[in-house]
């Protein structure tokens, strides 16, 4: 673990797609230590704001020493790094938290909804590197909030939107179908068979695709998420970040997660409480 | 180059800091999940509530941004005193830094339970009595009542050697009746102030944005209030008042020491800057060199010098 403490210093801010910002920052020895999945602890300045707000990293090039995110505007913290610029510093604390796994061989599906695409760019590219077969599914509610299909190289991409302004017109997840036809199907309970699916959108969205993944007979040890919960310290001393356990118990988002197999929670205790 | 000031603080019973800047209970775990802190640049650590067994916690959501502040409503979620003792305790022992144990239960042989299993492990350098937890049912039944307070801190005193802090809650009329309830009742010194209640709402889901409802508020936001309680508190006690409440920098700090604090906790703060503590402490070290001060004795300004000057 590296938990930067000098900080890190914005070089472009962008707009990825509609509503989006994306700002890249130059923090070599973070940049290093990020494995795809992971987030930073960012401190805002926003006035009344007391807490750092968590970001998954989109992608980082420990070549360059740069790390990407990609976030929307959602209240004043996020307001506040959105007029980040380059030059400024920013105080970020981190990697943070467990990324993905990526280790394994099988074909990945990617399922990204609205802004939950912006963990992906550097998973598929990982995915990519390892030699995997990479299908990314993406949903936004119009085209002009899809991030370009150009931002996955290797990758082959499939789009939904809720106004059927690109792609299929619908959920994301009535995409897995499709995805999942070209495979052969998963055998039985554990992880063997079938592709593995990597998941991150709203609470909602990722309990329409757990609930699909039963109905195809996909395992839910098959899948991972990135959880999205609200968070205090990020380093698992608050315990504000529990998320509920099967049979009992909570774990931490920060510690256990946010990357987590679908089958160590518990979803019908897990509210749509988070914002997605 | 001056003499460095003296910056220790003796919180009674043989409990000796060498820096007034302890971390709050709830904001640094058992004090192993603080990988950027220097434990040597700490008075104290106050670990999460224990009690006498494991407990889960709240369901989710427990935490909410609010303006200046926070809400939390964790639920007292630990391993249990136990785990304490056996696991955690033996680490501490090593440790250069006096580790502080708070104690809390839904009833007096809850925390007379946990007392009496910490009493002489070593690595446990006090007990803080949590009479202010609002976030579990009954919480605040021993803190908002003078004489429910005293018999608690005398059940407990009873039952170990160590020094006790006992920690207040200022969701009470009178917080001075019961400091000075405890203070007669043999604790060594009081932690003032836990959180206060309060809530948030989320407009577009028509509900409260904690599972519980209602949580305990931290941060710059309760800074005043607190203030307010640790000048009262020092006035009217002779033991000494541990400050607490929405500190985030020395001058936060330099305020409650001002107001009659022997020493302060940092909360909210280390969950932003994890190097808080020794900010703090270097700032108020800072602060007694400029003023010529030798040591943290000649700060508190006395309500009583306050009024001749009125």
């Amino acid at each position: 673990m590296s938990l930067a403490l000098k900080p890190a210093v914005v070089l472009e801010r962008s707009t990825p797609m509609s509503g989006a910002v994306e700002l890249v920052v130059h923090h070599p020895p973070a940049a290093a230590a990020l494995r795809p999945g992971q987030f930073f602890q960012l401190a805002v300045a926003a006035p009344q704001t007391i807490l750092r707000r968590p970001y998954s990293a989109a992608w980082a090039d420990p070549d360059s020493g740069r790390i990407g995110f990609i976030f929307n505007v959602v209240g004043a913290g996020s307001g506040w790094l959105a007029v980040r610029h380059e030059g400024h510093e920013l105080d970020l604390l981190g990697p943070l938290g467990r990324g993905f796994d990526l280790d394994g061989s099988k074909p990945a599906i990617i399922v990204a909804g609205g802004l939950g695409v912006a963990v992906f760019p550097g998973v598929v590219g990982a995915l990519v590197a390892r030699g995997r077969q990479v299908t990314v599914l993406l949903g936004a509610r119009t085209s002009a909030q899809l991030l370009p299909s150009g931002r996955f190289p290797g990758a082959e991409v499939m789009t939904a939107t809720d106004d059927g302004t690109a792609g299929y017109q619908g959920s994301v997840v009535d995409l897995m179908p499709v995805a999942l036809g070209r495979f052969p199907p998963p055998q039985g309970e554990g992880r063997g068979g079938g592709p593995e699916i990597f998941a991150c959108g709203p609470t909602p969205m990722l309990q329409a695709l757990l609930e699909k993944s039963r109905r195809l007979g996909v395992p839910l040890g098959l899948i991972q998420v990135s959880l999205e919960t609200p968070m205090g310290c990020g380093v698992g001393t608050c315990l504000g970040c529990a998320i509920a356990r099967p049979g009992g118990g909570y774990l931490l988002t920060c510690l256990d997660g946010p990357c987590v197999r679908a089958d160590r929670i518990d979803w019908s205790r897990t509210a749509d409480a988070f914002h997605g | 180059m001056a003499e460095q000031p003296d910056l220790s603080v003796h919180l009674g019973r043989g409990l000796c800091l060498r820096s007034p800047v302890m971390v709050a209970s709830g904001t640094f775990g058992y004090g192993f999940d603080a990988p950027l802190v220097d434990r040597t640049a700490l008075g104290a650590i106050v670990t999460k509530g224990t009690t006498p067994r494991a407990r889960e916690g709240n369901a989710p959501t427990r935490i909410a941004e609010t303006p200046s502040g926070m809400l939390n409503a964790i639920g007292l979620q630990n391993p249990g005193v136990d785990h304490v003792a056996r696991i955690y305790a033996p680490m501490w022992a090593a440790w250069d830094v006096p580790v502080i144990v708070n104690v809390a239960g839904d009833a007096v042989d809850d925390y007379v339970g946990v007392a009496r299993r910490l009493d002489g492990v070593a690595g446990v350098a006090g007990l803080e009595l949590n009479i202010s937890c609002p976030n579990i049912a009954n919480g605040l039944q021993f803190g908002i009542d003078p004489r429910p307070a005293a018999q608690l801190t005398t059940a407990v005193r009873a039952v170990t050697r160590l020094p006790l802090l006992v920690k207040l809650t200022p969701n009470v009329t009178d917080i001075v009746a019961v400091g000075r309830a405890v203070e007669d009742a043999g604790a060594d010194a009081v932690s003032a102030i836990n959180t206060y209640v309060g809530m948030a709402i989320d407009v577009r889901r028509r509900r409260p944005v904690l599972s519980r409802g209602s949580g305990g508020l931290s941060g710059p936001a309760i800074k005043p209030l607190a203030l307010h309680a640790v000048w009262q508190l020092s006035a009217a006690l002779s033991i000494p008042v541990v400050g607490i409440g929405g500190i985030m920098t020395a001058a936060d700090a330099l305020e409650f020491l001002l107001a009659g604090a022997a020493a302060v906790q940092l909360g909210t703060v280390n969950y932003v800057r994890p190097q808080a503590a020794r900010e703090v402490r270097d700032g108020i070290a800072s602060y007694l060199d400029e003023h010529h001060l030798g040591d943290l004795g000649a700060l508190p300004i006395r309500p009583a010098r306050v009024e001749a000057h009125v």
